[in-house]
């Protein structure tokens, strides 16, 4: 009898105390959310990419929400991002982005990490009409297909390597023969390959042309077969792994070239640490720069209180990723305000005719979605920094010639 | 000249090789157990050089002391804790085992140290060497040279000590190395440890060659793998031969059909070797 008294008392309490965390949570619920969900590559090998969307996206919430939250109508709203990891495993991209739709419930969608799980998530969203935004994607593949709920904040790859061969060609005219490596992976390949169109369309000559596999721990044969065909331009692409370990091996295999351009590790400061002396005069080109200065609109205001807020929360200095995944927030945040609901296919409908200009820079998407009123910049790192070089507008420094 | 400065770079990178495979041999060959632990190994080995070059300015050529040390005690640690409760299971037990311990270690690793790849980076490179046209890249030589003279190290001790011959007996026959007198759950944490040692002393070289980042384990892992099952379990000169050809046969693999196939060429000749010669290039039954 006594066990059955204990047992009433324990589950009574229980259910009593379900009830008031129920009852919290409703208490909660009564200040309106909205949630977005997140798809990242949190664990894995592309967690440092995944922390960095991580920690743009966090800016972008928690200075909404210190603001009051999104303006919906004459409501206000909070926002909450729902993150889930998909370990850097691109299948499971795909179905935690359906997860987070279905089980979730989440309003709207950022994409996963790059162009490639970025597409095969796309459809997803397309499915369920849900808007996305993708931070990270740049290949026009992407936006090709036809979707209606895609947008993405980067311009195509194109955008990065014709700016920088016209500049390269008319700094130094007898730049002649370009060598290049690319990471066999979507969009390091996808640069490799607009580099080589780049290049053809102003005459230079390709000399070594090859792929490199996914988790290379050596670059010297490449290296050493690119040294003996003298290239002027040296033009690598991978990740920070790759680009760290293959200009630590052209140090140590002496090689030297007037140009070398790598993409996309220089804007990130990793790169630098991680390369130190040898980082001197490599060049890159990226979506955003810290240098670049807009007069935003938006919780973010300009591109200076941006890079301010970034460096009070993180202590650090923010690159491309981490600014473009706040500007994916801003824009949604933009687009649900103007459209003054919640629901997908006006908020939809505003995302595809916003004109406007953020921290990030000036935002209009074509009728594929992906952006088309953004012009990257080109910067070469000069004293342990990424300087600008291009355009002209924001251009801190001017752009030398030589790699040891 | 092209070939003999590839021939050169893959030689090179083959003597690293050897240094990711050999403890993992050792423990492999010894313990029958499939250690997934030991690319997580290296790299914590790896960041004991370059936090001890951080912080201390120790060299790590030096650190290796360190390194060796710090992992000779928590293999022994966790063998003697851990898996020697298991070790008389079947092989699939004690690799689910290491599994778990792997995701354990690695995971921790990314909270204390995230995901970020660090380098360390020598205030006082080497450099290279020009030899009439062929280039030394001098830091990783003399890496290559203290990985050989750790690996003799290892090898003399397996043959000339009483703990290395006990080693061995246990290697040829648990059951009759019992009844010597041989005590083999101590033998089985010391190979253990001897393993991780190698492992540190690995993670130390590599730190002013390879990025640091704990995402990189997997890499490690998957090359002493291929290394064991070319070269042949268990024994020394098996990980030698199989780090050294594997690291040849990649260099002229990226050579001869692109840096894309290269790590294809090596499973293709893979693949050969286990249906020709399943025990691998020095594989053997017994040890030594």
């Amino acid at each position: 009898m006594k066990k059955r008294a204990l047992f009433t008392l324990a589950v009574s309490t229980l259910f009593v105390g379900l009830q008031a965390v129920g009852g919290s949570s409703s208490v909660q619920a009564a200040e309106k959310t909205i949630k977005f969900g997140a798809p990242l590559p949190l664990t894995g090998a592309l967690a440092p990419e995944g922390i960095k969307i991580q920690r743009g996206l966090n800016l972008w919430m928690d200075t909404a929400n210190a603001k009051g939250g999104i303006k919906v109508g004459n409501e206000r709203y909070k926002i909450k991002i729902i993150y889930q990891d998909y370990q850097s495993n691109t299948p499971r991209a795909v179905q935690t982005a359906e997860k987070l739709i279905t089980d979730d419930k989440v309003n709207f969608l950022f994409s996963p990490f790059g162009s490639g799980a970025t597409k095969a998530a796309s459809g997803v969203s397309e499915k369920y009409g849900i808007p996305t935004i993708a931070s990270t994607a740049s290949s026009e593949a992407v936006y090709n297909q036809g979707y209606k709920y895609l947008f993405g904040t980067f311009t195509p790859n194109i955008t990065l390597t014709q700016p920088l061969t016209d500049m390269v060609i008319a700094k130094r005219p007898e730049t002649k023969t370009v060598a290049i490596l690319a990471r066999n992976d979507f969009f390091p390949l996808a640069i490799a390959n607009v580099m080589k169109k780049s290049a053809a369309k102003r005459n230079l000559k390709m000399v070594f042309f090859e792929k490199y596999a996914i988790g290379t721990m050596d670059h010297s044969s490449a290296l050493v077969q690119m040294k003996a065909a003298k290239p002027d331009w040296i033009f690598a692409t991978g990740y920070l792994n790759d680009l760290i370990l293959i200009r630590n091996q052209m140090s140590e295999l002496g090689v030297k070239v007037p140009v070398l351009t790598m993409v996309a590790g220089p804007a990130y400061k990793e790169f630098i640490d991680g390369t130190g002396k040898l980082a001197e005069n490599i060049t890159s080109a990226a979506w955003w720069h810290p240098a670049v200065r807009y007069n935003g609109k938006g919780v973010m205001g300009k591109t200076e209180n941006f890079n301010k807020l970034f460096k009070a929360k993180y202590n650090l200095v923010p690159d491309y990723a981490e600014a473009s995944a706040t500007a994916a927030g801003i824009i949604f945040q933009l687009a649900i305000e103007t459209a003054g609901t919640l629901d997908h296919k006006k908020v939809r409908d505003a995302l595809a005719t916003m004109d406007t200009e953020t921290f990030f820079g000036p935002i209009k998407f074509g009728a594929n979605g992906q952006i088309s009123s953004l012009k990257p910049p080109v910067f070469q790192i000069r004293g342990g920094k990424p300087l600008v070089v291009y355009p002209d507008v924001i251009k801190q420094i001017d752009l030398k010639f030589g790699i040891k | 000249m092209l070939y003999l400065q590839i021939l050169l770079n893959g030689l090179l990178l083959g003597g690293l090789y050897a240094l990711i495979a050999v403890g993992f041999s050792l423990v492999w060959g010894v313990l029958n157990v499939i250690n997934i632990l030991h690319g997580t190994f290296i790299v914590l080995g790896s960041y004991i050089a370059y936090f001890a070059h951080l912080y201390f300015g120790i060299h790590p050529f030096a650190s290796v002391i360190i390194s060796g040390s710090v992992l000779f005690c928590l293999g022994y640690v966790i063998q003697a804790g851990i898996i020697n409760r298991v070790v008389a299971a079947p092989v699939l037990m004690t690799l689910t085992l290491t599994f778990g311990l792997d995701l354990l270690l690695n995971n921790a690793m990314l909270i204390a140290f995230t995901a970020d790849y660090r380098k360390l980076i020598l205030t006082d490179s080497l450099g290279s060497y020009d030899l009439w046209g062929l280039i030394l890249p001098l830091n990783r030589v003399a890496g290559v040279g203290l990985a050989a003279l750790l690996t003799f190290g290892l090898y003399r001790l397996l043959r000339d000590s009483n703990i290395g011959r006990a080693i061995v007996a246990v290697r040829m026959d648990r059951e009759a190395a019992t009844l010597m007198g041989v005590r083999v759950n101590r033998i089985n944490a010391v190979t253990f440890a001897l393993g991780a040692l190698m492992a540190g002393a690995a993670g130390s070289i590599f730190s002013i060659i390879y990025p640091i980042s704990p995402i990189n384990s997997g890499l490690f892992l998957g090359k002493a793998f291929v290394i064991c099952i070319l070269g042949g379990l268990g024994s020394v000169p098996g990980a030698m031969i199989g780090g050294i050809a594997l690291g040849v046969i990649e260099s002229y693999g990226a050579l001869f059909f692109g840096p894309e196939h290269s790590t294809t060429l090596a499973f293709v000749i893979l693949i050969a070797l286990l249906i020709f010669r399943p025990t691998g290039i020095m594989g053997r039954k017994g040890y030594e």
